[in-house]
Formats: C-alpha cells, sequence, structure tokens
C-alpha cells in the first residue's frame, strides 16, 4: 500500500521510471521503505535541501495515519 | 458597479468583496462606511462600499491564462491517482486558471487529513504536484486547495497580525510569531506595512523564518 505510493511518486518524477525499485523492510513498530532509483535520477527525489524528499515523507505519513505503524523512507544512493 | 460588504475587520470586508467580485484589491476602490465601533459589549460590523473600476474588468480577461487541455487532464489525473494511493480518495476540479497559475480544487470526505494540521499535508501535496507539473511544462504554478483552506488561512494569518500588532502597541514590547513561509510573512509585513508606530522583521534563516512585530519609534518625517 505505501509502497505503491511511494513508487507511484517516485515513477512520476524521475527520468528512469524503470529503474524504480521499492524494497519494503517490515519491522514490529515500524515499515522502512528504500527507495532505489537510478543514479542519475537521485537529485530529483530529493530535491534542494531535501524539499521532495521530506514532502513525499510527510504525504506518506499522512496516509499511514491509518494504520498505527510508523513508516521511514530511505533513498539510497 | 457599487456594491457593500461587511465583516468583522475591514480586512475580512475586503477578502469578501474580492472574493465574490472576482477582483483583486488594485481594481477596486475601498471606502469604509462604517467602522463598527458602535458601543464598548457590542462589537459591530465593519461595513465597506466597493467601487469597481469598470475598464480594469477587461483587462483581468486577459490575464486569464488557458492552458493545453492535455496538460491540464494530466495533473488532474497525477492529484486524483496520488489521493487515491494515500488511501483517501476524492474529486478533483478544476479552481481557476490565472497569471500562469492553475488551481485545482480537492472535494473528498477526508478532507481534514488531506490538508493536515496547519496545511502541512496539502503543502506537501502542492509540492509533488508542482514538481510533476513543472517537467510538463515550465513556468507553472499550481495551487492545490481544499475546502477553501488557502484563502481561510489568509484570513487568519492577517487577523493575528493584527491582533498580535495592537498587542505590541498596548505593551511596547515585541512579539516574534511562530516559523512560517515566504508567502505567510509577506501577508503580514504587507498587512502591518501602513500601520503607523508598528514595524516588521524577520528573523531566522531558510525558508521558514519568524516575523517579529516591534513597535517603530522612528518619528514620520515632518511635513513641511
Amino acid at each position: 500500500m505505501e509502497k505503491d505510493l511511494v513508487e507511484y511518486i517516485a515513477k512520476s518524477l524521475v527520468d528512469s521510471p524503470d529503474e524504480v525499485e521499492v524494497n519494503v523492510i517490515e519491522g514490529e513498530q515500524s515499515t522502512i521503505l528504500e527507495l532505489k532509483v537510478a543514479p542519475n535520477d537521485v537529485g530529483k527525489v530529493i530535491g534542494k535541501q531535501g524539499r521532495i524528499a521530506n514532502a513525499v515523507r510527510v504525504i506518506l505519513n499522512a496516509s499511514a495515519a491509518k494504520g498505527n505503524k510508523h513508516i521511514q523512507l530511505e533513498i539510497l544512493d | 458597479m457599487v456594491r457593500e460588504f461587511e465583516g468583522k475587520t475591514e480586512q475580512e470586508a475586503i477578502a469578501k468583496a474580492m472574493e465574490e467580485l472576482q477582483l483583486v484589491q488594485e481594481d477596486i476602490d475601498i471606502e469604509v462606511v462604517d467602522t463598527g465601533k458602535r458601543s464598548l459589549f457590542k462589537k459591530g460590523n465593519v461595513k465597506i462600499r466597493v467601487h469597481v473600476r469598470q475598464q480594469k474588468e477587461e483587462k483581468k480577461k486577459e490575464e486569464e491564462t488557458s492552458f493545453d487541455e492535455d496538460f491540464e487532464e494530466k495533473i488532474v489525473e497525477f492529484l486524483s491517482t496520488l489521493l487515491l494511493k494515500m488511501g483517501y480518495p476524492g474529486t478533483v476540479e478544476i479552481n481557476f486558471r490565472r497569471n500562469g497559475k492553475i488551481g485545482l480544487n480537492i472535494v473528498s470526505e477526508h478532507s481534514a487529513i488531506i490538508i493536515g494540521k496547519k496545511g502541512k499535508n496539502l503543502d506537501a501535496i502542492q509540492l509533488i504536484v508542482n514538481v510533476y507539473a513543472g517537467q510538463l511544462l515550465s513556468h507553472v504554478k499550481v495551487v492545490v486547495d481544499s475546502e477553501n483552506y488557502r484563502m481561510r488561512h489568509e484570513e487568519f494569518i492577517v487577523r493575528l497580525a493584527y491582533k498580535t500588532a495592537q498587542n505590541v502597541k498596548k505593551n511596547g514590547k515585541s512579539q516574534l510569531l511562530e516559523p512560517m513561509n515566504p508567502f505567510e510573512r509577506r501577508l503580514i509585513h504587507t498587512a502591518l506595512n501602513d500601520i503607523d508606530g508598528i514595524e516588521t522583521k524577520s528573523e531566522g534563516d531558510g525558508l521558514f523564518k519568524q516575523v517579529r512585530i516591534l513597535v517603530d519609534d522612528t518619528l514620520p518625517p515632518l511635513r513641511q
């Protein structure tokens, strides 16, 4: 569910949507989402001073507010 | 054309007038009919009379921007899919097209969470939609709104500015407002610009600075 959301946003923002990959690491109380994009696209999902990455985190948290699990987003490079 | 509007404050009445007439403040002349200071206990409404400058109405039409249908369809589609994937489905409609901006309105039963605390979620959604729109078309700004939040929030900020300024004037002590984005800060600066004896300054670093409202003790230049 949240994986889908991150994947959708990332694919809409990058140049190479085919290289977008999201790994889910389920913990007991929290879920970690690892976002992997093409090297050229890393800047596109992070943005100036992390603005885009933070906006994605806010959206993710709003979406996860339904459940009771913490969601973390990590961008791999 | 002359119309009358009422509001709790002059600002509110003006905002109402602008919203209803779909005009910006430059296009209208405002005359305060009743300042609302009726008695100590009963707060009367401020009544203003608005004179619309006719010639400007045509100018306003020219400023209306039209966008490619394909582009509009794409951003509406993007936003509705985003909301759906968030788990808060809703319908997206186009609010306005003006001065290179396009306004989108979200109608959803989940609007409270879509807006979020202090509009946090709405701002994040708006940012992502803008990045997406920027890829399709440069020099376009998308304003995302729901339940008329943006306008209500603007009124709230302006009212807060006046209230704080009054306190500062009374106590002579400066007050620091909470961190705000550039747009919100500008609302405060412009709202208090015309008020004598009050000064505003931004403090801090980064995008979210704080506005300090303080007493301006420099005397105005003497008229000769």
